[in-house]
């Protein structure tokens, strides 16, 4: 596969129209990156250029990340697990009105994490996928531990109310069958609750339907068509563009300034994403809590800062990159997406696995070629994805909570086709409400439903293959590297809790 | 509407109401006009004409996966349903009903309307489900139309493992009992009743090794491969990327003779454990679907699995082809519930 045979009509055509099927229904809060993917294999079949199949499915599977981020800095309601870590500030700095230049920084630190991310899957992968063989239940237990962790103690408001959510995050993950035993448990005989609580249904609820709530119950009739327009976003199409070009020129700059937090992150994100047993989610909150230590304006975080913007984006979309690295050196998928896109270069007699990297070099530099080139075309593809959902929220508050509600049913019925998953949507937004009012935050809960099973089920086989014993926990070096950290983590915040306490005791 | 907690304004005007009824009214309506789309309208309205087998398919076809998309039940699934679509010239859909270790994707299939529209893709869970107390379902559910596959169970370790066949596996169980650690998939899954079955037939018990739960053969692969358990019970293609790098080996297969695409591997028969253990997938209709349409739908299936594409399919997945239709399934299935009862009761996974 030459480079330049790639920048061909044929190929190119189905690329660019593949990555921007990937931003709608990546923007599209329940539509998730697996169904993206899903749909388009099968479409991909009917193209004549096996090159054009690959650059279709490979973009399709890069983009979905990034436009997650689109209504989690908008709406606040993450479009994939990934990116409900982009709530936080990126929709903080949306509320101030500079909503387009968070998700500029964010398009751009997407695309250039995702080529860090690529980057090491060309350099590193054979020795990055035997670090990761080392990780067993003990080390995944910890990680998962951390970024539940990292994540209710960094989401604003009271840390106990952080772990409140976060344990009751865990509790609902306890739902279904348990596939350490097989038992089934708080599943009253129903088979829809067998599965589990689907984590998609319970975050299009929780942060979806409760922000339609909350506009609902300030709603003010006639009031807000008067409200001031923000500048930027009532120009006329002409000054639209140049405005886009000065923000965008903004957002390299401030991508610069920060270029130490995004290079940590996007290292982070790729490393963690190599891991077969962990991705995107926590290597989004793991940054998120490492700029949040590093950063000297701990305490801004939250409000809307730029490094709360960087950290989370660019480790996110590195890890989709990481997440390669065992896909392709041990043809085991790391996560749902990975395993149809493996399954999809089987169809086209491309076999990743030990053999892959000896056997068929072509091959290989196709694929990495079409990765990274995916992630410049990110770009333009994004912006489009920006501008068109940008343009959809200036429609009629009503319009505009009409159509959440379109989507978030949708979303919640089309993952399995139940509306089982409806029902808890809509309970999960009743919830979420609650939650706000009593000022709790909502991502440690989401945390929790999603890393639940990960930090129980590997506690428990771990002790199966420990025979009941807790020492491997602790004595294992890269367990007890964890656990340090995380040991530092709470002691780093119990101290700056008390400093604050003082700090507000003294007159 | 009672002002509440929700919606604290005290004062709704009638205005804001009326919008507020109007957008949701409208987005409802919009709503549940897409999922019937989405849907692709399973449950039509089942007029004589969709159950005249002369007029089948009267409306567009729907596979139902119990399964994920993006999982080898999946890929077989879109396949087939690719298949039925371009022969029988009706759009057919992949509907994914997972949950419940397969339980709601397979109670869909045995309620759908009988008219022959929705089509089960059946899988091996069937034959242990009700054993097992995840569902009353059985084989007796359904009609059954035609097995695809079958792969069988094999017995995976590392190239440096001090094993070089069954006979020394099982003298390193009977001496140390409780010592070795293998994985494959949850407990009570597919593999971890291929494994205990195996112990039984070769008179050990299952708890003589530790069985380490995973959520498939995938993860179990790389925790064999990083050396934290010491054989993997799965399927040879399963693990075949590693097995053609030379890095693990198989000891033998649980098939009742040597597989076709792997000659040298021995079966646990051979070794004189008398015992086979394999996964399978097959198509069902619903029971009460008129005979002229099983009969039609087996046609067609036969014609999918008779060409050249199929083979090729199955053989770029890894699946290996195992037909069976009508009777000589519904025996196989026979079989198959009361072999896994024996081992779900001995291995104490009866509920």
């Amino acid at each position: 596969m030459e480079l330049l045979d790639l920048f061909s009509w044929s190929i190119l055509i189905p690329w660019i129209l593949g990555m921007l099927f990937g931003v709608f229904v990546g923007a599209t809060p329940g539509l998730t990156a697996t169904m993206a993917v899903a749909l388009i294999v099968p479409f991909s079949y009917h193209l004549a250029d096996t090159r054009a199949s690959l650059a279709l499915i490979i973009g399709v599977s890069f983009t979905a990340i990034f436009a997650g981020d689109i209504p989690a800095t908008l709406l606040r309601i993450p479009g994939t697990p990934a990116s409900a870590a982009a709530t936080l500030d990126g929709h903080a700095m949306a509320k101030k009105g500079k909503g387009t230049l968070a998700l500029l920084i964010d398009l751009f630190c997407s695309s250039l994490g995702g080529i860090v991310g690529v980057a090491m899957l060309v350099f590193l992968a054979p020795q990055l996928a035997r670090f990761a063989l080392k990780f067993s239940s003990y080390e995944y237990f910890w990680l998962g531990t951390l970024g539940l962790g990292i994540s209710s103690m960094v989401s604003g408001g009271a840390i106990a109310l952080g772990w409140v959510s976060a344990i009751l995050g865990l509790t609902l993950s306890m739902v279904g069958m348990d596939i350490v035993s097989g038992a089934q448990r708080f599943t009253f005989g129903s088979t829809e609750l067998m599965n589990g609580i689907e984590f998609i249904p319970v975050m299009i609820g929780l942060f979806g339907i409760s922000e339609v709530l909350r506009l609902l119950s300030e709603w003010q009739p006639g009031v807000e068509e008067r409200q001031p327009s923000k500048p930027s976003e009532t120009a006329s199409p002409g000054s639209f563009f140049r405005n886009d070009f000065r923000e965008m020129f903004r957002a390299l700059n401030i991508i610069w300034k920060k270029k130490w937090n995004f290079l940590r992150s996007s290292l982070t994100g790729s490393l963690i994403g190599a891991l077969p047993g962990a991705g995107a989610d926590i290597a989004a909150w793991g940054a998120y809590g490492a700029a949040r230590k590093f950063s000297k304006k701990t305490e801004s975080f939250g409000t809307g800062v730029e490094d709360g913007v960087v950290a989370p984006t660019s480790a996110n979309n590195a890890a989709v990159g990481g997440a390669w690295i065992p896909a392709l050196v041990f043809g085991i998928p790391g996560d749902a997406v990975t395993a149809i896109v493996l399954g999809a270069f089987l169809v086209y007699d491309i076999r990743p696995g030990p053999m892959l990297f000896e056997q068929d070099q072509g091959q290989v530099q196709g694929l990495f070629w079409i990765a990274l080139i995916t992630q410049f075309f990110l770009i333009p593809c994004g912006y489009l994805g920006v501008k068109f959902f940008g343009w959809i929220l200036r429609a009629r508050k009503a319009l505009v909570i009409g159509a959440v509600i379109l989507f978030s049913i949708v979303g919640a019925y089309s993952l399995r086709n139940s509306l089982f998953d409806v029902w808890v949507m809509l309970i999960f937004g009743v919830i979420g409400r609650f939650m706000e009012i009593r000022k709790a935050p909502l991502a440690p809960m989401i945390l929790g439903l999603i890393l639940g099973p990960m930090i129980e089920e590997n506690l428990r086989t771990g002790l199966i293959k420990s025979s009941g014993s807790w020492a491997p926990f602790f004595q294992r070096p890269i367990s007890l590297f964890f656990v340090l950290i995380l040991g530092l983590t709470l002691v780093a915040t119990g101290i700056s809790k008390i400093r604050q306490l003082n700090a507000k005791s003294k007159p | 509407m009672k002002p509440n907690i929700l919606f604290r304004k005290k004062n709704d005007s009638s205005v804001s109401r009326r919008e507020f009824i109007g957008t949701t009214g409208g987005t409802l309506g919009a709503a549940i006009g897409i999922s019937l789309g989405v849907g692709c309208s399973q449950k039509d309205s089942s007029n004589s004409e969709s159950t005249d087998p002369a007029a089948y398919p009267s409306q567009p076809l729907s596979v139902i996966c119990p399964w994920a998309a993006g999982g080898g039940t999946d890929r077989l699934s879109r396949f087939m349903a690719e298949k039925f679509s371009s022969l029988l010239g009706k759009p057919a859909v992949v509907v994914n009903r997972t949950g419940g270790s397969g339980a709601v994707g397979h109670h869909a299939g045995a309620t759908a309307e009988p008219d022959g529209h929705t089509i089960m893709m059946a899988t091996f869970e069937l034959s242990t489900m009700r054993h097992m107390g995840i569902s009353e379902l059985s084989y007796q559910d359904y009609i059954p139309v035609m097995q695809l596959n079958a792969d069988a169970a094999a017995l995976i370790v590392k190239s440096d493992a001090p094993w070089n066949n069954v006979d020394e596996l099982l003298e390193t169980i009977q001496s140390k009992p409780g010592e070795l650690k293998m994985s494959g998939t949850s407990t009570g899954g597919a593999w971890d009743l291929a494994r205990a079955g195996f112990l039984l037939a070769a008179d050990l018990p299952v708890s003589s090794v530790i069985w380490a739960p995973t959520k498939g053969s995938a993860p179990s692969i790389i925790e064999l491969l990083g050396g934290h358990v010491d054989v993997i019970c799965c399927s040879v293609p399963e693990a075949s990327s590693q097995i053609e790098a030379g890095e693990l080996r198989v000891l033998a297969v649980m098939s009742p003779e040597r597989l076709d695409e792997y000659p040298d591997i021995p079966t646990v028969k051979e070794a004189g454990v008398d015992w086979e253990a394999v996964g399978w997938r097959g198509l069902a209709l619903p029971l009460e679907t008129p005979e002229a349409i099983v009969e039609k739908v087996t046609a067609t299936a036969e014609e999918i699995t008779a060409s050249d594409e199929f083979k090729e399919f199955m053989n770029k997945n890894g699946f290996a082809i195992q037909l069976r239709s009508g009777a000589a399934f519904e025996e196989f299935l026979k079989s198959q519930d009361a072999q896994w009862k024996t081992v779900i009761e001995a291995a104490g996974y009866a509920k």
